[in-house]
């Protein structure tokens, strides 16, 4: 049976419609995949040097010791927030003569593919049989294995156990989340405790007691016993999904009343970006650059060609990020939107108004980065009027080119739905220019008249805004037979 | 009303709907019928301008849909879900819609009490997102959603699929209503025989996206429709 569901799942990947089809996608997953696992590979080879330079006071094996347990806090802290529940697939056998017990193997089986399962073997691997083979033989290696697989799989089922809880009620979640923080706190800020002892004290011991392995795979199995169990009660249909029901109510955003009709659509589309766990994801994100400036700011090394692109950045990733994907988000109900009297000028204005709305709110956000000097509260300026009115209406232009339909509830991480040429092209436009315009006149040591350049050209986009609507408009309805019959192939 | 001209839509070297010609005239109500891929969904949207044909155009009081947004004006349609905006709570939906026609709240406000034994208590002030309802709730809501509208052709694919018997009579007094006192022209498509024969005065069967018979309909038609359908 659990081949039959096996071959089911394959089938279900490859025909899936999200899995890039086109071969520039493929590669660029590809290429972003074996990145990843390189930097993952460099780390893991380096992993002695990088210890002794860290702990040069310890020696190598209690360092290690001393991390491991680290490293598995941190872990379950990523999966809580990344790792996504292989839930809603069993639905068609839940009725057929199968037992439950197989499905429920099948369910814990599927939710080990992950990659979170494979980073820790990646990284711990090497130093493991570099080092410790080294110094303590091979057995003590394979412990140290076995431990570390024991400890992956225990925070795998640990993981999906609690999000599975939270489902049903939320509180889990924020318990679970305070707990961890809360352990946290006690070791890096209060010292009560120190997850580096207590890991030293386990592994440190694994060498000279192999018996003690065991308490990890104990551990590991009673976490998949806990968890097989709670399926097993809990194998119903509203429970598996992760839809909470909570009063809906209606709200209205006053503000918006003024703007008359583009006004209502762009209530319509802050709903949609609030109630949808995808586009909540990409303000999310939004708000999570704000820090961008950070990294750059407080090192002297980056040079003013960094405030262009960090402002850039700041103010108008929302722009970017959320605009890639348009019309994708609004795919569920395009037909709909087609039909109605909306005009398709107002919807145009609609999203220029909410990307200036957004844009501005996330300028005014960095105004506090004035505490490194004023000039880069200017830049930013600068790049929040060349991304409302050059990267607004980039994006809108390639909005008419994407046939992508976007399914709102799914969650964002390694979702790859909606990605298209589209957003690969897009990217060009938006990254260059204004670095053709910055560059060279920097270059020869006229940064000043270049920010004037790109406000000029920011602000003239802003004044012919009408006739780029124009243009835009003429463009749709060229394209929307096109548009619609994307959004409608689920 | 409606007059279709030597239209063609092609997918994938299969022709969907061949309609060398059809009139509608406003007023009529029109009741399509036919087997599941004889074309009547595909001659809705085509109708609606959603898809473009490989041949031929459709003039809404004289004009061509696909060229003029005239029609949007006085047209009211419910196809599927995808009509819907499943995020909003259905207020919203209305307020939205309603808001599209230059109406105030309480023009909306008022126009749903008049729907209140229609949507049988499921739809408003139930906290739900139209997303979390069901398909024949739904369906409600895009019904209410083209009442509002105060439209002059109002088109329905297959509304009576999801909704429950009690709607399903209320639907059918609308729509007579509707064509009867109002003159509006409606468009109903549907698999239920007895449903459109009741409804509907004049019957389009489609085949193979051709229409085959086009019959007014009196005492004999739900009979030979009965016949056409039967399988031997």
């Amino acid at each position: 049976m659990t081949l039959t569901f096996i071959r089911h799942e394959l089938k279900s990947f490859w025909r899936s419609k999200n899995t890039g089809k086109t071969v520039a996608i493929r590669i660029i997953m590809g290429v972003l995949i074996l990145y990843l696992l390189l930097n993952v590979l460099v780390v893991a080879f380096f992993l002695d040097k990088i210890l002794e330079k860290s702990f040069p006071t310890q020696d190598l094996i209690t360092a290690f010791c001393g991390i491991v347990l680290y490293y598995f806090l941190f872990d379950l802290l990523m999966r809580f927030q990344l790792q996504e529940l292989p839930t809603l697939r069993v639905q068609p056998y839940l009725l057929l003569p199968v037992k439950k017990n197989a499905i429920i193997r099948y369910l814990s089986f599927a939710s080990l593919q992950s990659f979170f399962n494979l980073w820790p073997l990646i990284l711990f691997t090497p130093f493991i049989f570099k080092v410790i083979k080294h110094g303590h033989g091979l057995g003590a290696a394979w412990l140290f294995m076995v431990a570390i697989l024991a400890l992956t799989i225990f925070n795998n089922y640990l993981s999906l156990y609690i999000k599975r809880r939270s489902n049903l009620n939320g509180w889990v979640s924020i318990g679970f989340a305070a707990l961890l923080v809360l352990l946290g706190a006690s070791d890096f800020a209060w010292h009560v405790i120190s997850f580096s002892k207590i890991s030293f004290l386990y592994f440190g011991h694994l060498l000279t007691q192999p018996a003690l392995v065991l308490a990890p795979v104990i551990m590991a199995l009673v976490i998949y016993y806990i968890n097989f169990l709670y399926l097993k009660g809990n194998l119903y249909l509203e429970e598996l999904s992760s839809r909470k029901t909570s009063y809906k109510s209606s709200t209205e955003i006053p503000l918006l009343d003024k703007f008359g009709q583009v006004g209502d659509l762009v209530a319509n589309e802050i709903k949609l970006i609030l109630r949808n766990k995808r586009s909540r994801s990409a303000l999310t994100m939004t708000l999570m650059f704000m820090f961008y400036g950070l990294i750059f700011y407080t090192n002297k090394v980056y040079g003013d060609g960094w405030k262009v692109f960090c402002g850039m950045f700041m103010t108008g990733i929302f722009i970017i990020n959320y605009g890639q994907f348009m019309y994708g988000w609004q795919a569920g109900h395009f037909d709909g939107i087609l039909v109605s009297k909306v005009k398709f000028r107002d919807f145009l204005k609609a999203k220029y108004l909410l990307f200036t709305m957004v844009s501005f709110v996330a300028f005014i956000l960095t105004t506090p980065y004035a505490y490194f000097g004023w000039h880069i509260v200017l830049v930013h300026f600068v790049m929040f009027i060349w991304n409302i009115g050059v990267n607004t209406t980039i994006v809108l232009f390639f909005a008419n080119r994407n046939y992508k339909r976007i399914d709102l509830s799914k969650g964002a991480s390694f979702n790859w739905e909606g990605v298209g040429a589209t957003q690969l092209l897009l990217g060009f436009p938006l990254f260059i220019l204004p670095f053709v315009i910055y560059g060279p006149l920097a270059f020869f040591k006229h940064p000043d008249i270049a920010l004037a350049i790109l406000a000029s050209v920011g602000i003239l986009f802003i004044i012919t805004r009408n006739y780029w609507i124009k243009l835009l408009e003429s463009d749709f309805h060229e394209k929307k037979y096109k548009i619609a019959e994307g959004f409608r192939a689920k | 009303m409606i007059e279709i001209k030597d239209l063609k839509k092609i997918y994938a070297g299969v022709t969907v709907v061949d309609v060398p010609h059809l009139e509608i005239r406003k007023g009529e109500s029109i009741g399509l019928i036919g087997n599941n891929g004889a074309g009547k969904t595909t001659l809705f949207r085509t109708i609606l301008d959603l898809i473009r044909p490989e041949k031929g155009e459709v003039l809404s009081r004289g004009e061509n849909v696909a060229h003029s947004e005239n029609w949007k004006k006085y047209t009211a349609a419910y196809l599927d879900e995808s009509f819907l905006i499943d995020y909003l709570t259905p207020e919203e939906y209305f307020y939205f819609i309603g808001g599209l026609h230059q109406q105030t709240h309480a023009y909306v406000d008022d126009h749903l009490t008049s729907l209140t034994d229609f949507f049988n208590g499921e739809i408003l002030n139930k906290g739900k997102y139209i997303r979390d309802l069901s398909k024949g709730n739904q369906c409600k809501v895009g019904v209410a959603a083209c009442l509002l509208q105060n439209p002059e052709l109002l088109m329905l694919d297959e509304p009576f699929a999801n909704i429950d018997p009690s709607t399903q009579i209320r639907l059918k007094n609308f729509l007579k209503d509707l064509n009867k006192s109002r003159g509006i022209t409606t468009i109903v498509s549907s698999h239920d025989l007895s449903h459109v024969t009741e409804v509907c005065e004049r019957i389009l069967l489609m085949e193979k996206g051709k229409i085959i018979k086009d019959i007014a309909t009196s005492s004999g038609t739900l009979r030979e429709l009965e016949e056409y359908f039967a399988v031997s």
